[in-house]
């Protein structure tokens, strides 16, 4: 009977010895090599596999890309696009896209987790959408999405006790994705409650981070979406062969004018036509933004945590800060006093702690053909982000000093009227 | 509270093996232990239907009484008594919960019915077929201990094999000498790994991968005739794999767990992709449904219609019922337009394909046969299939109604 056993489970025994051993051991397997292709297509795909995973990130990161953090906007890929411009005109350097709709800082925070490395006294652009700071924050099942059990790892491998990384450890506890392994969930809190892990747990997490890392390694570049690569060289193939802002900028005129026209808020009419018109007909989106308002959210925390690791890693970080489409707002009755209040505690919180790179162009939401659609840069504006952001990645810049505040991660700076910023300073 | 999808992740197979361990080893030594067995159910059935899933929960429990107070009922008036419409009532009544379950969704905007759970119409199957074998006498001795058994025998609880209650009593009430248990044991781990690859490699390449790409083409293609594309060719045939391979997976799933616990399930799929004409189609695919069908509506129907002498032709009877059989199989799939089409489509393949049969059983000598024949009568039968399949997966209300 032994023999017949062993006949029937010994192959048994034997693959799942197998997996395990590959799984969990620390050695990679010559899939370290990732090919320019590969990171050309990764670079632009938004594939939320690319953006949980770290191998390819890694890779690309080391290999002259840059990372663009954002949401939305980086999809909206026309001829004056970051990615498009920097391949065009033979940049020194590439945009590797981080965030696609849905992503917001505590994403952002996570995602730069496992590529440390690659952040540490390098530059890197963040994009802020203000839409982002509504009073619930972040969306759970948008944040469960792009959630990923690798970077959580990966992060409490080398996680700090400090305030920083207790307030990450309790808002991700509020999240349902925390839930999806219950031995890192009894982890975080320990680490909310500002105790060091137990041993075992230690053990475990090094042993599920390798097995996570091996699948990624194994799995990530499986079916990378290669459409966006295809729409960033049609594209370039739209621009001159030669760089001048000015012959650009009336390009950008001209194709924001070819594209717009069939609505009276200069949204492009692709986007108009998916959805918008249907909706707008019913009259419903008439002021239905009147009340809305991007000044109480606990979205300023979350924005800190990004903070705070830029700062641990000496990143250099210029800030990208959107306008709206002005007709749109006003049709919305989305209120301008708001907006200009949101942007007054964004810079208050950018520049009081050594942030001072920042690319404000929230008053530029009048400017024909800045925007594609309601609230994403299109033409002239992304042209506008690429005049700046260019000689940043490419001049060498002074070494940031920043010095940043664990007030951030206070219920009083989240719910803070910008109005009484003044006093708030004073107070502190 | 965990909850899980039946054979969806790699926890659910691991909690298995550790579960079945025990049993294993005393099946090996001749023993089965009926406490544990039951223990090992509940387990899994809480894995199923608890947790978030707890009103489903519910469900369950309430409609296993129901059927039980049926089944036990009628086996106690069938000891002394056979009235005919007294049997028709309790199918009826058998049947009743897994009607508004069907019907629920098409008369509610889609939305489910509150006594629905994961598995119903596999049991109902079960249960009514405990009923007709009661009526038959072939069923003597109904226990409800067994009937328990028989009915939530947690490997094959969500989508069968419909087993047969006769069939698992005597297995369970058994327990297989050593050796041909080994045989079962070697099977049942063999019969997991071939299901491991066709659920989780090929059903995910075809299902997850493929399958909403081309979808997505097809949806950008239409405007031809009948909005008809060649990625909509392409997603007919995706689409016939992905059920072939997600459902023969998942049925190799339960087949194999139920032979490692010494039970003898039925197997679902034997090649359905060589059958040379549809019939034969239908003895190869989903075979326990169509069994079913074919003993308890099929054959219950010609029997009826011939007794009644309501057709002269044994042929038009033959038809009628084929026409019937599936058109109930296509409302069993839900009340849709494409489920009760998929049926009656497969009603009239059935007759075309008999008729042809009995015209070339007449004209043996004028209508070859040979190896090229044979050959594409596999490819013509696999092709009309997959072209059942497309009206069944439901993309042409989407291609056609959706705006």
């Amino acid at each position: 009977m032994a023999k017949r056993l062993l006949r029937i489970f010994g192959p048994l025994i034997l693959a799942a010895i197998l997996v395990f051993a590959v799984l969990a051991s620390p050695v990679t397997f010559g899939f370290k090599h990732i090919s320019t292709t590969r990171e050309r297509q990764a670079a632009v795909s938004l594939s939320p596999n690319v953006l949980r995973g770290k191998h390819i990130k890694e890779a690309a990161l080391s290999d002259g890309y840059v990372p663009f953090f954002g949401s939305s906007e980086w999809s909206r890929i026309d001829p004056m696009h970051p990615s498009v411009l920097a391949q065009k005109y033979h940049r020194d350097y590439r945009p590797f896209l981080l965030g696609a709709r849905g992503t917001q800082s505590l994403t952002q925070f996570f995602v730069m987790q496992n590529i440390q490395g690659q952040l540490r006294n390098k530059k890197a652009v963040f994009f802020v959408s203000p839409q982002w700071f509504v009073k619930g924050g972040t969306r759970k099942d948008a944040f469960g999405f792009y959630y990923s059990q690798l970077q959580t790892a990966e992060w409490l491998t080398h996680y700090r006790h400090d305030a920083i990384d207790q307030y990450a450890a309790k808002r991700l506890l509020q999240m349902p994705a925390a839930k999806s392994d219950h031995f890192i969930y009894a982890a975080l809190q320990r680490v909310a409650a500002g105790k060091s892990l137990t041993k075992d747990q230690r053990f475990y997490l090094q042993t599920r981070k390798n097995m996570l890392t091996q699948e990624d390694q194994f799995f990530s570049g499986i079916n990378l979406p290669s459409q966006n690569l295809s729409r960033v060289n049609r594209q370039a193939k739209k621009l001159p062969t030669h760089y001048s802002y000015s012959a650009l900028d009336r390009l950008g005129g001209q194709l924001g004018k070819q594209a717009t026209g069939n609505n009276p808020f200069q949204i492009s009419d692709k986007f108009y036509n998916h959805g918008l018109k249907q909706e707008i007909k019913t009259g419903n989106l008439k002021d239905f933004q009147k009340n809305l308002s991007y000044l109480q959210s606990p979205e300023y925390s979350d924005f800190q945590l990004c903070l705070d690791q830029f700062a641990r890693l000496h990143t250099d970080v210029l800030f990208i800060i959107p306008p709206i489409n002005q007709r749109w707002q006003k049709y919305t009755g989305l209120s301008e006093t708001m907006l200009k209040q949101f942007d007054q505690k964004i810079h208050y919180q950018l520049q009081s702690q050594g942030f001072n790179n920042i690319v404000d162009l929230s008053d530029k939401g009048n400017v024909p053909y800045f925007m594609t659609d309601t609230i994403h840069p299109g033409w002239r504006g992304w042209l506008a982000i690429d005049k700046r952001v260019d000689p940043f990645l490419t001049k060498k810049q002074a070494q940031p000093r920043y010095h940043t505040s664990d007030k951030f991660y206070e219920k009083q700076w989240q719910q803070l009227e910008p109005s009484q910023l003044s006093q708030y300073e004073n107070n502190k | 509270m965990l909850t899980f999808e039946p054979y969806g992740n790699p926890t659910y197979f691991a909690l298995l093996g550790v579960a079945l361990l025990p049993l294993m080893i005393g099946l090996l030594y001749g023993k089965r232990s009926r406490l544990y067995e039951t223990l090992v159910s509940i387990f899994f059935l809480v894995l199923t239907f608890g947790g978030s899933k707890w009103t489903q929960g519910v469900a369950l429990i309430i409609y296993i009484l129901y059927e039980v107070v049926l089944t036990w009922g009628y086996a106690v008036y069938r000891r002394n008594h056979n009235s005919g419409p007294l049997f028709y009532l309790m199918v009826i009544l058998a049947i009743a919960p897994l009607t508004i379950v069907k019907v629920t969704p098409a008369v509610e905007n889609g939305q489910a019915s509150l006594i629905g759970f994961l598995g119903v119409s596999y049991l109902t199957f079960r249960a009514v077929q405990t009923m007709m074998e009661t009526r038959d006498g072939t069923l003597k001795n109904y226990n409800i201990m067994t009937f328990l058994q028989f009915m939530l025998f947690f490997p094959t609880i969500s989508s069968g094999p419909i087993d047969r209650y006769r069939r698992f009593e005597a297995d369970y009430r058994s327990v297989p000498d050593r050796d041909k248990y080994l045989g079962m044991l070697q099977k049942g781990i063999r019969y997991l790994f071939v299901g491991f690859m066709y659920k989780f490699i090929l059903a995910y390449y075809f299902g997850t991968i493929l399958m909403p790409k081309l979808q997505l083409m097809a949806m950008h293609s239409r405007g031809g005739f009948l909005d008809i594309s060649w990625p909509l060719i392409g997603y007919m045939y995706c689409y016939s794999a992905d059920l072939f391979f997600d459902f023969a997976g998942y049925s190799l799933f339960a087949v194999g767990t139920s032979y490692i616990m010494g039970i003898a399930t039925p197997m679902n799929f034997n090649q359905p992709w060589r059958s040379p004409n549809i019939k034969d189609f239908w003895n190869r695919w989903h075979i326990t449904l169509s069994f079913w069908f074919r003993d308890f509506i099929y054959m219950r129907l010609v029997f009826w219609f011939m007794k009644h002498r309501v057709f002269k032709k044994p042929t038009t009877t033959a038809n009628v019922t084929y026409i019937i059989n599936m058109l109930i199989m296509g409302f069993w799939h839900g009340v849709t337009w494409y489920y009760i089409t998929y049926g009656l489509f497969h009603g009239v393949a059935l007759v075309i394909n008999d008729t042809w049969l009995r015209y070339k059983k007449k004209h043996r000598q004028s209508v070859p046969h040979n190896k090229f024949t044979q050959i594409f009568a596999i490819f013509l039968t696999a092709n009309l299939v997959c072209f059942s399949f497309l009206i069944f997966s439901g993309i042409l209300d989407k291609i056609w109604f959706l705006k």
